[in-house]
């Protein structure tokens, strides 16, 4: 086969109407756009441009009312497996330990399942290795009670890559994290990937956040959500904070800036 | 927590203090309020039968509630996994619910005979729907977040309801025991009283009918004795159980 190889994720006139008491609600419309293979791209818009609902879209966990969802080649009509996923909440397990809790993946699955019986030791070594990626060593024991929302996020986050997922979804991940806490987050989601690559979709609202991870980003209009613009950022990878705040990026910033403005009049 | 433990304690035996002086003072008459000291010799002479009864009413009162913790968590679980189990069946529990248990005895009794199945039943009915609400509403208020991340995953209801479902209620589950324990108990008493012969219950019932007041005094303390104890109890098996859900 020759051609550019296919993308990862395409949308293809997506429109998503949620049914409520007394009607229906467009949350998002006529969303057409591909995501490459290993390609990081992030959702920005003002609230209720219909974020979320694009996330729960590419993951199967919602059904387009119209246009066609294709992850890896395939129609998604239900959820997808192995599919990582974090959102703003951690919600990790309380009765587990954090390691309990970044291990849980691998025995959802029944080709994870079967992976982890065939080698226990090898998965949980891996589990303890992310966590020492992220700054977690020492804490596998703990109870998710005992740790602060930032290693409550890193250790989401390590679960929503422990059984090595194609495709990792971000809902607002770093939004409830303070200033620092959520830098030092976009260094390591970069490290994550570079240790692992993998493709991510992000939603933020954070829009340094967006230029500092993506390679792309898109901006959404509201009422109902439709693609308003498409950036992409040709800042190097991988990228320190110094690029976040440099001119480059600032400028990007203030021009997403305006077209939100004016999305949400 | 030594005061915790200590001060309940002065303040009941305080009680008892003033209770025994202000009898005699008041010129109360034994057989309407008789003096504590009367009482606790009564229970040392009757120990035995007290025993006995009591025994009976313990036995009664924990076979209805294990009984109710069965169908109560099965229940729960049927209404908080599935919606339409919820909407059909919540409804016609808060109806059911909303009924005096005492009213149900004498159906009892004509359908089972004066003894220890109506008591059994009554103590099962009081019990389970406190264990059925907790267990449906623990599971009902699953994260969606949470639910997102296990679909995402390839997971199936069953091990939604397994990984996360059935142990994210378990606190509910273990505070609804220690009210379930307790309407019980209630309920075995109450069937007791009405129609048995055997129970606690059923010695108060006779004590009234003498107008033995020492005994039925003797009866009360040894119920509320009983009811701390069994509520302590599942309040300690609660707090043993889950103590991942408490910030301490």
């Amino acid at each position: 086969m020759s051609g550019p190889p296919r993308p990862l994720i395409e949308l293809d006139g997506v429109t998503l109407d949620y049914v409520a008491r007394g009607g229906r609600t467009r949350a998002v419309e006529g969303i057409t756009m591909s995501v490459p293979r290993g390609a990081c791209i992030a959702f920005v818009g003002p609230s209720g441009c219909g974020k979320s609902s694009l996330l729960r879209l590419v993951s199967g966990l919602v059904r387009a009312t119209a246009g066609t969802v294709t992850v890896d080649g395939r129609r998604v009509t239900g959820p997808l497996t192995n599919v990582g996923m974090a959102f703003q909440n951690p919600v990790l397990l309380p009765w587990r330990t954090v390691l309990g809790n970044v291990m849980l993946p691998l025995e959802i699955l029944k080709e994870n399942r079967a992976r982890l019986a065939a080698d226990r030791a090898r998965w949980e070594g891996r589990a303890r290795e992310l966590l020492r990626t992220v700054g977690l060593a020492g804490a596998e024991d703990k109870q998710p009670r005992e740790l602060s929302g930032g290693m409550r996020q890193r250790a989401s986050l390590c679960r929503a890559l422990i059984h090595e997922p194609e495709l990792l979804l971000l809902d607002e991940p770093f939004a409830a994290l303070d200033a620092f806490t959520r830098e030092e987050m976009w260094d390591l989601f970069q490290a994550l990937r570079r240790a692992r690559p993998f493709t991510g979709v992000l939603v933020t609202h954070d829009l340094r956040e967006a230029v500092v991870l993506a390679d792309s980003v898109v901006v959404l209009s509201t009422n109902p959500g439709r693609v308003a613009h498409v950036h992409a950022v040709s800042l190097p990878s991988p990228r320190t904070l110094a690029d976040g705040y440099g001119a480059e990026a600032t400028g990007l910033i203030a021009v997403m800036r305006e077209q939100i403005r004016k999305a949400q009049a | 927590m030594r005061r915790r433990a200590l001060l309940p304690l002065v303040v009941f035996v305080a009680l008892l203090g003033v209770w025994e002086i202000a009898v005699p003072l008041l010129d109360i008459q034994q057989i309407v309020l008789p003096r504590p000291s009367a009482v606790a010799q009564t229970m040392v002479q009757t120990a035995g039968p007290i025993a006995h009864h009591a025994r009976h009413t313990l036995e009664t009162t924990m076979i209805g509630f294990a009984a109710a913790v069965v169908l109560g968590l099965g229940l729960g679980f049927a209404i908080g996994a599935s919606a339409a189990v919820h909407d059909g069946l919540y409804p016609l529990l808060v109806g059911f619910n909303s009924i005096p248990k005492a009213a149900v005895v004498p159906l009892l009794v004509m359908w089972f005979g004066v003894g220890t199945v109506p008591a059994v039943l009554t103590a099962f009915l009081l019990a389970f729907f406190p264990v059925a609400v907790n267990v449906a509403v623990g599971l009902a208020t699953l994260e969606a977040e949470l639910r997102d991340v296990l679909r995402a995953l390839g997971a199936s209801r069953w091990q939604i309801f397994v990984k996360v479902g059935a142990p994210r209620t378990m606190p509910m589950f273990f505070a609804s025991l220690k009210v379930a324990v307790s309407s019980a108990f209630v309920g075995s008493v109450i069937s007791e009283t009405v129609a048995s012969n055997a129970g606690i219950g059923y010695l108060m019932a006779v004590a009234a009918s003498d107008f033995n007041t020492r005994l039925a005094f003797s009866g009360l303390f040894v119920l509320a004795a009983m009811g701390v104890v069994l509520y302590g109890l599942f309040a300690a098996i609660e707090r043993r159980m889950t103590a991942w859900a408490y910030t301490d």
